[in-house]
């Protein structure tokens, strides 16, 4: 029997029924009276160009076409497409243009054109004349950082975008002397990794419309997973007061990071601010994404770590050099979390990571689900997985032994974990998946195709805090019969987050789910909510949902109170019923007290209002107090074909700190969705480029992502032991899933053929080339 | 661009067009005939968003269907599964076994999993994943995709 009512159950997800006939409405979708249609110009023939000549007069003749734009139309400012200078005082660099004239990526935008059809728009397109200065293209940080390479921003010298803050000594993070520490080491492994730019690749293509009305009011309909952070950037960027820019978040399609902060909002809105009074549509081509969204931060990850013979972890050194694209968005980011994540990990004697990012000519890298974890797991859990093979240490043992817990240093030095699950999450995981008995079974084998198993664990965040800002306010108001409105500006990128939080907010006032309503998605109506990222909609839209929720309640009890002529302590509420405590029978009814706030009619016999007046509306400001790290472990068993390099995946178990699950089926969705993204990274993903840096895999054929029949038996365990800062317990699980099996998916391959790949992806390729330089001998 | 005048019946009703020889049949029912049901994924035929039903059974995409050669054609959308307000006993396996995410693949894997079941009453889990490569979900993973495929074929069988 549940302690809750609609905490922990498994009900339909409360948009499943509208999506699941096709009605629930996506940016395309929409279709509003005047609309227009915008086509983003973009240089696709180079990687790297100044424009020397820009004429849109022909494209201006094509029948159909409203306007055109050109760099310096609407405005020339600079913006930044990420979100990060709304969250800490970093100093984040505004460089991005709506129109430019020296090209930076393939796929920057160069011009803009409105037309009354997308046919039209897309003829007018091939009607720009433009030509091109090419200039040098740099494809890595290590091109980019040479001291005769052409500089980016006047402000980042040496193509240097971020590094890891002058406040940190050395601009380093971390603890101990790892130099001091290295030299007590009995084995030292080193090696770098490369990891790959993989693209998160969201069913809905990048969408949105956008109206500047009569009002003066700019109006975008777009499925950022960030709408107040949207709205407060446009905006600063159209010069407009913030009560005249409303973001309606339409039903967001995935998101993974790639709509964390702006896509294409800017230039939407711009054209939109150019034909004012009539709406306009821009959509993204799917080959579009690729060369014109952000992806992971790919690069170079360094990584020294030094073990007794014992296997006590005396020193890592780490550094990640990742390239940075063409623009800053998420530069002072990524580079500092990824270390992060490994300082959080295990128990090292000492410890010291560092991070920095350089400009490239590609699409820039932004944010995506993880943020530097799934980095660290891919170079981390091999290093160890080293240590382990050298020293004759179970892997599993092992982290059960070095890994972090409660009161050690949490990846926020300075803020201990207050739980952790991993033993657990090691253990039944190790259990359910058969760990000790496949060691033994597959420890000699012969034939050609092998069997290796491996494993990774974890740590990541279920919010921003301390690092950045994490504020998230909540209005609930009571109609006149009981039922509650919980506005809020919280979003749900198919993840499940607006049922989460519906559930959170009947539980915490008493209700019924179907008493709740989540009025989401309008910027007007809610407060301030950062938006989904950092893994933290359950824990941040929870608090703030529960606060509001007491409140709530504390006026009803007051009310009742008054009514009953008893003091507050001597009252329970139960089943939408207020009564004095062991007299059920003697209640008054949730919704009589909400109507009398409304109505507050007078009672003729007695000349008196009846009741307490004032509707019931109470507000909450949440900001964190705290963060509630989950841990997970995950365990991978492949075959290797040793004659073709086909690598296969047989079986997953993905064991996770929830803490408590307040949905199932979403927690599990979350990580069996997480788990085909990371194993794609560390098995077939990467966004590859000729030596121009023009992508060759623009399309679904050539970016290799797992399919149905790639994917493995999959078996997920939710650890439910709560966490004592969270609602309910609740830890997060959003971005988890994709971390460890990164690490596990190469770990059951270096079990299976007795050699690490470092350079990710594994393709079948780097297996037979890694086979045939070991000789081939097992 | 010459045009023809074409009548297709869809979700049972008939509409009489003058379509463009060039404009594919997901342009026609999204933007001319109003039904944004159906999805637009990559344009290409590699993602299986835009999966439509001809004859109530038989799987195509429309993004790589021309509208001139569907003349005459049945074709069902997934806002035209249900019967009187009921869910199709897919749509009912995919919300109750939690398949659905974000949504945006889910018209097109509904109606690809519809055309699965009637090619296969009782598929086994190697046909019904062999028969979904083509349809790509990022957000499920296709474990409970797979699951509502298979839960739903039960009850088509048992109600049989």
């Amino acid at each position: 029997m549940s302690e809750f009512s609609v905490i922990g159950k498994r009900l339909p997800k409360v948009d499943a029924q509208e999506k699941v006939v096709g009605r629930s409405v996506f940016a395309a979708d929409l279709d509003l009276p005047g609309m227009l249609y915008g086509k983003i110009v973009r240089c696709l023939k180079y990687a790297h160009a100044k424009v020397t000549k820009l004429d849109l007069s022909e494209a201006a003749k094509v029948p159909g076409v409203v306007k055109v734009l050109a760099p310096g139309d609407v405005s020339s400012k600079e913006y930044n497409t990420g979100v990060l200078d709304l969250l800490v005082p970093m100093g984040d660099l505004a460089d991005q243009y709506l129109f430019t004239g020296w090209v930076k990526h393939q796929g920057d935008a160069i011009a803009g054109i409105i037309a009354k059809t997308e046919e039209a728009a897309e003829r007018a397109a091939e009607k720009v004349i433009v030509e091109y200065e090419p200039l040098p293209v740099y494809l890595t940080a290590e091109e980019s950082m040479k001291p005769d390479a052409i500089q980016f921003h006047p402000e980042k010298p040496g193509n240097r975008a971020c590094t890891l803050p002058d406040q940190m000594p050395n601009n380093a993070y971390g603890w101990g002397d790892v130099d001091e520490a290295f030299k007590n080491a009995d084995i030292i492994v080193e090696d770098t990794f490369y990891v790959p730019k993989v693209k998160q690749c969201q069913m809905e293509p990048h969408a949105y419309v956008a109206l500047y009305d009569d009002r003066g009011r700019l109006n975008c309909w777009t499925s950022t997973q960030m709408p107040k952070l949207v709205q407060a950037k446009l905006s600063r960027f159209f010069n407009l007061p913030m009560n005249q820019v409303k973001i309606n978040q339409t039903t967001v399609g995935g998101g993974f990071g790639s709509r964390l902060g702006m896509v294409a909002e800017p230039e939407t809105c711009a054209m939109a601010m150019a034909v004012r009074g009539r709406p306009v549509k821009v959509q993204y081509l799917r080959e579009e994404d690729w060369i014109a969204s952000e992806s992971r931060h790919p690069g170079k990850y360094w990584m020294k770590m030094g073990f007794k013979n014992d296997g006590t972890p005396v020193a890592c050194d780490a550094k990640f050099i990742s390239y940075k694209g063409g623009y800053y968005t998420h530069g002072s980011g990524v580079v500092f979390t990824t270390g992060s994540w490994l300082i959080g990990m295990y128990k090292f004697g000492a410890c010291r990571y560092k991070g920095e990012t350089y400009y490239t000519n590609q699409a820039p890298s932004g944010a995506y689900r993880g943020y530097g974890n799934p980095q660290t797991n891919w170079a981390m859990e091999q290093m160890v997985d080293r240590a382990c093979a050298k020293l004759g240490i179970d892997p599993v043992e092992w982290r059960l032994k070095w890994h972090k817990a409660v009161g050690d240093d949490s990846s926020i030095l300075g803020m201990p974990y207050k739980s952790c699950g991993l033993d657990a999450c090691l253990n039944e995981g190790a259990e359910t998946f058969g760990w000790k008995e496949k060691r033994q079974r597959y420890a000699n084998q012969l034939g050609a195709k092998r069997r290796g198993i491996g494993v990774a664990v974890m740590n990541h965040c279920s919010n921003a805090s301390p690092f950045l800002l994490e504020h998230t306010a909540c209005t609930i108001k009571m109609n006149q019969d009981a039922t509650a409105e919980v506005i809020s500006n919280c979003s749900d990128l198919g993840t499940g987050g607006h049922t989460a939080l519906q559930q959170i907010a009947a539980e915490s006032l008493g209700l019924r789910m179907e008493d709740v309503h989540m009025k989401v998605q309008d910027s007007d109506a809610a407060g301030f909510d950062i938006g989904a990222h950092a893994s933290r909609t359950v824990h941040m839209g929870g608090w703030a949902i529960i606060e509001a929720a007491e409140k709530v309640k504390a006026t009803i009890l007051e009310r009742a109170a008054k009514h009953f002529e008893i003091n507050v302590e001597d009252l329970v509420i139960n089943d939408k019923k207020i009564h004095p405590k062991g007299s059920p029978d003697l209640f008054i009814e949730m919704k009589t007290i909400c109507d009398q706030g409304i109505s507050n009619f007078v009672d003729f016999s007695t000349g008196k209002t009846i009741g307490v007046p004032g509707q019931i509306v109470e507000h909450s400001s949440h900001f964190a107090a705290h963060n509630a790290p989950p841990f997970a472990a995950t365990f991978v068993e492949v075959e290797v074909d040793t004659e073709t390099g086909e690598l296969k995946l047989i079986e997953a178990v993905t064991a996770h700190d929830i803490g408590r699950a307040i949905h199932p089926p979403s927690v599990e969705g979350q990580l069996e969705g997480g788990f085909q993204q990371g194993a794609g990274m560390a098995m077939m993903e990467e966004t590859y480029y000729d030596k121009n840096g023009l992508c060759l895999n623009s399309n679904f054929t050539d970016y290799k992502m797992l399919g149905p029949s790639d994917m493995p038996k999959v078996k997920i365990i939710l650890v439910e032991e709560p966490d004592p800062v969270s609602p309910y317990g609740a830890k997060s699980c959003g971005e988890s899933g994709l971390v460890t099996p990164t690490g596990a998916v190469a770990n059951a391959v270096f079990n299976a053929i007795g050699v690490q790949i470092s350079e990710g992806p594994i393709t079948p390729e780097k297996i037979l080339m890694a086979i045939k330089e070991k000789d081939g001998a097992f | 661009m010459k045009t023809r005048s074409i009548t297709i019946y869809v979700n049972g009703e008939a509409y009489s067009l003058n379509v463009a020889v060039n404009r594919t049949l997901l342009q026609v029912l999204r933007e001319d005939l109003g039904m944004p049901d159906t999805k637009y994924g990559c344009g290409t035929g590699e993602c299986g968003a835009c999966t439509v039903l001809i004859d109530g059974k038989k799987s195509i995409l429309a993004c790589l269907s021309l509208a001139v050669l569907m003349d005459g054609a049945k074709i069902t959308t997934v806002a035209g599964l249900e019967t009187e307000g009921k869910l199709h006993p897919v749509q009912e396996a995919f919300v109750n076994e939690g398949a659905i995410q974000c949504g945006y693949c889910t018209p097109g894997m509904v109606m690809k999993s519809v055309s699965i079941l009637a090619k296969y009453p009782k598929p086994t889990e190697e046909d019904i994943r062999r028969e979904l490569e083509g349809n790509i979900c990022r957000c499920t993973g296709y474990v409970k995709i797979v699951q509502a495929i298979q839960k739903a074929g039960d009850a088509l069988a048992s109600t049989c």
